[in-house]
């Protein structure tokens, strides 16, 4: 029942390439050619921080303490984000090296914080998350911080501000 | 087909130093993986958990173990236990040796050393923040050159063969390989490089996506398809079916990356591009079902006699039913409600510790013996293992999808920011417990395992070199 072509591994694996390049064309190349990816919104422009600001490297802080494995940064035009503010566009991410969008939603979504709270709050919520932000949430405490590092970290959450032209959440 | 018992070459079998050390490490590798989610586990029960010293606080910091947990089990255990049932599996079905063995203990010692660089500069804080790739790129870099040492070496056993006939293990061996290397390269690609956020997206949601589709599942039913007829003594029930599996796996796995931002921010072209395939998933996933269950037809009492087949029957049921799950939530309803809550950690444990970490099981159950000429030390704490394993990770999974489910309706109903979110999480301390609990036994079960494993090259009864059961290895 095996004929030739099925006897040779060369074949085979030539023709596995191609297919899955196929798909790799259809989703991860096709995107840069999709302008709504690479047109950065007012709100990617509020993200673009100069190098060595104190946002970015909060941002690194952020990244290093693996905030992202909790917090989400991405708002969808679902009932569940209803409260979370503008909702998020592709360009919106424009400048983010690497994205932080993630897989969970542990805490809450952090797309939009820098319009809810002040640095006064964020500096004590990040000392003891239990006392500011209720005794049921699992949030570290980060003490271990150095005061460069949060004064940073909280630098880069106030950032986090949609664009005002944006603001009324009825884009998309 | 099954592979004929015939005569084999002189010499045969020969116990590879470079398979042993794959197994062995990947044991190791398992084990710090479970410490480090029950860890974790622990941590979302109680933050303050290990906390007690600023060192504890910042290196064992939630942050920092969960990525390192997520590499160990999906790199550092399953990549490197599977790359041991490869250099195993592939000379074994072309009745040969492999290419070069000191290339592969090479590759053996680069691989795992390399993983132990990569874990500990993720805890140091060096971590890229990318799902699945947070290692730095200079660990990404030997990754791919081990990758490619190992593609090489496989390729050129194949391709020097003394079985003419090319089994479809040997399919999907080969593909996951290459696959590996493909998905590994562009989902490692440094942010820097790329034009935008949206274009990454496009980049890192396929690579998280295809690590385990195109690298963990291929790699996984091609051990299924070895191990099967082994088991049973049988031959695949269709051989056909088989390859169906193999090219509808590679054609819609693929696309399967933009599922994860369904509902995002991504064009809506491109959500479905993702869903579409991600439902047409199903015909693979059933191919490879059909061909068990058909494979097993009058045999299926061989389950109470064999625990490795028992763990591989587990494997490909969980397997099945974490691809009918993937194809729900890939539905923009479902997607709506779930995405984001701890349903995901149940459905990202389902395929790799239910399915493809149990089919694993059953592969170092089943070559180990032909590796150190002894048999396994204990069936007893074989069974135990197992129904740890099962019963752990059951209890682990429903605490998830429940509380996952939880999460999803009270978002809906404006618990999505403050205190009504903090009640939120209160209301689901009961089911974080029960996930600590279920991992727990998973952990336990591990444990045995790895006592058994090492107990069985110590001390396991002594085969004969000229027993039968080497003939067909």
């Amino acid at each position: 029942m095996a004929n030739q072509a099925e006897k040779s591994p060369g074949v085979l694996l030539i023709g596995a390439f191609v297919i899955v390049l196929i798909g790799v064309i259809g989703t991860v190349i096709l995107p840069f050619y999709d302008e709504s990816m690479v047109t950065p919104t007012k709100s990617a422009e509020l993200k673009n921080y100069p190098a060595d600001s104190a946002e970015a490297r909060g941002r690194q802080v952020y990244i290093r303490e693996g905030c992202n494995y909790c917090h989400s940064q991405m708002v969808r035009p679902v009932k569940a984000d209803s409260k979370l503010g503008p909702i998020s566009q592709p360009g919106d991410y424009y400048y983010d090296k690497p994205i932080l969008i993630m897989t969970q939603r542990t805490g809450p979504d952090l797309t939009w914080v820098g319009t809810r709270y002040s640095a006064e709050w964020q500096h004590q919520h990040l000392l003891n998350p239990q006392k500011i932000g209720g005794a049921g949430s699992i949030m570290p405490k980060y003490t271990y911080l150095s005061q460069q590092d949060r004064d940073d970290l909280v630098a880069y959450l106030l950032s986090l501000k949609p664009a005002p032209e944006s603001t009324d959440g009825t884009a998309k | 087909m099954a592979q004929s018992a015939a005569a084999v070459p002189a010499g045969y079998p020969k116990a590879s130093k470079a398979v042993k050390f794959f197994f062995y490490s990947s044991i190791f590798w398992l084990l710090l993986s479970m410490v480090m989610g029950l860890v974790v586990a622990l941590k979302s029960v109680n933050p303050d958990f290990l906390t007690g010293s600023r060192f504890l606080q910042q290196y064992l910091s939630y942050g920092r173990l969960r990525p390192v947990h997520v590499n160990t089990a999906a790199i550092g255990w399953m990549s490197t236990a599977f790359f041991g049932m490869v250099y195993y599996g592939v000379p074994a079905l072309c009745k040969t040796r492999i290419r070069s063995e000191g290339l592969a203990l090479f590759t053996a010692w680069y691989w795992n050393l390399n993983y132990a660089g990569g874990a500990i500069s993720i805890l140091m804080g060096y971590q890229t923040g990318v799902e699945y790739g947070e290692m730095p790129i200079l660990f990404d870099i030997g990754v791919v050159i081990n990758v490619v040492l190992i593609f090489i070496n496989l390729f050129l056993t194949v391709k020097n063969r003394e079985e003419k006939v090319l089994y479809v293990s040997l399919w999907y061996w080969l593909g996951s390989v290459m696959f590996l290397a493909i998905v590994y390269l562009i989902g490692n690609t440094p942010a820097e490089w790329l034009p935008s956020g949206g274009v990454q997206e496009a980049f890192y949601y396929f690579y998280m996506h295809n690590i385990i589709g195109l690298w963990l599942t291929v790699v996984g039913v091609g051990t299924i398809y070895y191990l099967l007829p082994k088991l049973t003594q049988r031959p695949i029930y269709s051989h056909k079916l088989s390859l169906i599996g193999f090219w509808t796996i590679a054609a819609f796995y693929t696309w399967n990356g933009p599922h994860h931002l369904i509902n995002g921010a991504i064009p809506v072209w491109l959500m479905k591009a993702g869903i579409i395939p991600s439902l047409l998933l199903l015909i693979p996933v059933w191919a490879v079902l059909a061909n068990v269950i058909g494979t097993m037809k009058g045999v299926w009492y061989r389950v109470s006699q064999s625990v490795p087949l028992k763990f591989l029957m587990t494997g490909a049921l969980f397997y099945g039913l974490a691809c009918i799950q993937g194809p729900f939530q890939a539905l923009m309803g479902p997607h709506a409600i779930l995405h984001f809550t701890y349903w995901t950690v149940g459905h990202a444990h389902m395929p790799l510790f239910g399915g493809f970490s149990l089919v694993l099981f059953a592969a170092v159950y089943y070559v180990l013996p032909r590796l150190v000429y002894r048999h396994i030390y204990s069936t007893a704490l074989m069974n135990w293992h197992f129904w740890c394993s099962v019963i752990g990770f059951i209890i682990f999974g429903f605490a998830m999808w429940t509380a996952g489910i939880i999460q999803g309706f009270q978002w809906m109903d404006g618990a999505q920011l403050g205190a009504a979110f903090v009640e939120v999480m209160e209301s689901l301390h009961i089911f974080l417990i029960s996930r600590a609990i279920g991992g727990s036994l998973m952990f336990l079960g591990q444990i045995i395992f790895a006592w058994n494993v090492y107990r069985t090259v110590t001390a396991g009864q002594q085969i004969a070199a000229d027993d039968p059961m080497f003939v067909s290895r």
